[in-house]
């Protein structure tokens, strides 16, 4: 994969990344945006902490790891269909013990 | 229509002088977002998945305000995130009112009653509140994933409409809504007696959590249709009847993406406020360094083929208005007769 596939991949993911440098050195934070339209193309980023935001050229980037948990991998919204999966399931298991007369009636 | 004069007169004036100094691209809404942070989270939004320091930032009130200086919009919305949960919602918010920008804020409502209680804010002709509400409280805690969430905004419009604020609503729709609900819904709205509502159909965020319910265009102009045909007399919507009619499929509009520009903590959100496809410095450098002509339905981006959402659609409505004599007519027949 080429640097600039890399770099779009990190500008679309909704977690922290960790930008290696030509360098050596490392970067960890959020990738917020790219421009590629520009004489030097950059990327630009806040870190773990939230200070930045930090630009850096795509000139000094060996590569960019995926090393953040995902955010937008609907976590909240499939806690939110199991819920309801389960009050359904509760609802109905109530309907058919009012239902079911008991054994020893 | 719902919108008071004034605020109608003073977006007239500015269309019309951006007409007058001959300006091809400009804003007619701020969209400014203090701060991703939200108290819920929805099916349907593709704004809040970020890291937790991403989460934890937000604007000053002065970066605000010299965004809001260099966009010169005469509406500023603030949106999020939950505005209410900016810490300087209730200075941000006096500071716009005192410059006679036109603001809505858009709130779910849930910590709306607390902040009135609170003395947060103060009536305004220039201020409303935007409770984000999907319809009757069923379809409503559906689209929030959060029981007791359209209790509580209905207790929170109430309380505002009580102090005097000006109150509308904003709604959008998925696939799936029922239109008959939806018109109990508006009769329901109106009997709380909020200014009027804003309805859109919702975008298909590639980032939100539900991706199965997003409207595509035919069965958004029968969606509309079915909601909007006969409209009860007592409906005010607050937003242009010619998007209605565009909702509908009577009208065939193109994007305006630069009409209802972005910012945030990152900056200027390029292109628009439902696409991310990279941030500008400055507003200048937004409208002239965005290649505009890749977005809008016509331009065969895929992202923008099915987007009829009100950010980009709205503008042009607006600007259809005051372009032609035809349009001015449509706006005003519309208007005056309440049908679409």
């Amino acid at each position: 994969m080429s640097l600039e596939a890399v770099v779009d991949k990190a500008f679309d993911y909704r977690g922290n990344v960790t930008v290696v440098k030509t360098d050596g050195s490392e970067t960890v934070g959020y990738l917020f945006n790219r421009n590629r339209d520009v004489p030097v193309p950059f990327v630009q980023m806040f870190d773990v902490n939230g200070a930045g935001p930090y630009t850096i050229s795509y000139l000094e980037i060996r590569t960019i790891r995926f090393t953040g948990r995902d955010t937008a991998a609907g976590q909240s919204y499939a806690a939110w269909l199991r819920a309801k999966e389960a009050a359904k399931g509760a609802l109905h298991a109530e309907k058919d013990s009012g239902r079911t007369p008991p054994r020893d009636a | 229509m719902s919108v008071p004069v004034s605020q109608m007169w003073a977006v007239a004036s500015y269309v019309m002088k951006q007409k007058l100094t001959g300006r091809k691209r400009y804003p007619l809404v701020l969209m400014l977002e203090p701060l991703f942070r939200c108290n819920l989270a929805c099916a349907g939004c593709g704004k809040i998945q970020y890291p937790a320091q991403i989460l934890r930032k937000h604007l000053t009130v002065e970066q605000c305000l010299a965004a809001v200086d260099e966009c010169g919009a005469p509406v500023v919305s603030i949106p999020g995130g939950e505005p209410l949960m900016y810490p300087d919602i209730g200075r941000l918010v006096e500071t716009l009112v005192a410059r006679r920008k036109y603001v809505y804020l858009c709130t779910n409502a849930i910590l709306l009653k607390e902040k009135l209680e609170a003395g947060l804010f103060t009536p305004s002709k220039y201020f409303s509140f935007s409770v984000h509400l999907d319809g009757l409280r069923a379809e409503h805690d559906e689209a929030v994933c959060r029981n007791g969430v359209y209790v509580q905004a209905v207790e929170g419009i109430k309380e505002a409409l009580r102090r005097g604020f000006r109150v509308t609503t904003n709604s959008t729709l998925f696939d799936g809504v029922s239109p008959l609900r939806m018109r109990e819904f508006f009769d329901e709205m109106m009997d709380l007696g909020v200014e009027g509502m804003m309805i859109s159909p919702g975008y298909s965020y590639s980032k939100a959590p539900d991706q199965e319910h997003f409207l595509r265009t035919q069965r958004a102009h029968d969606l509309f249709s079915a909601i909007l045909s006969n409209p009860n007399r007592r409906w005010r919507f607050n937003q242009s009847p010619l998007f209605l009619q565009f909702l509908m499929g009577k009208q065939d509009f193109e994007c305006t993406p630069w009409g209802n520009p972005t910012y945030n903590v990152f900056g200027w959100q390029r292109p628009c406020y439902l696409l991310q496809e990279g941030y500008a410095a400055s507003f200048t450098e937004l409208l002239e360094t965005t290649r505009w002509e890749n977005y809008g339905r016509r331009s065969g981006n895929e992202k923008c083929r099915d987007c009829m959402v009100h950010c980009g659609y709205e503008p042009t409505a607006v600007n259809h208005t005051f372009a032609s004599w035809r349009g001015f007519r449509d706006t005003v027949h519309a208007t005056v007769t309440g049908r679409f």
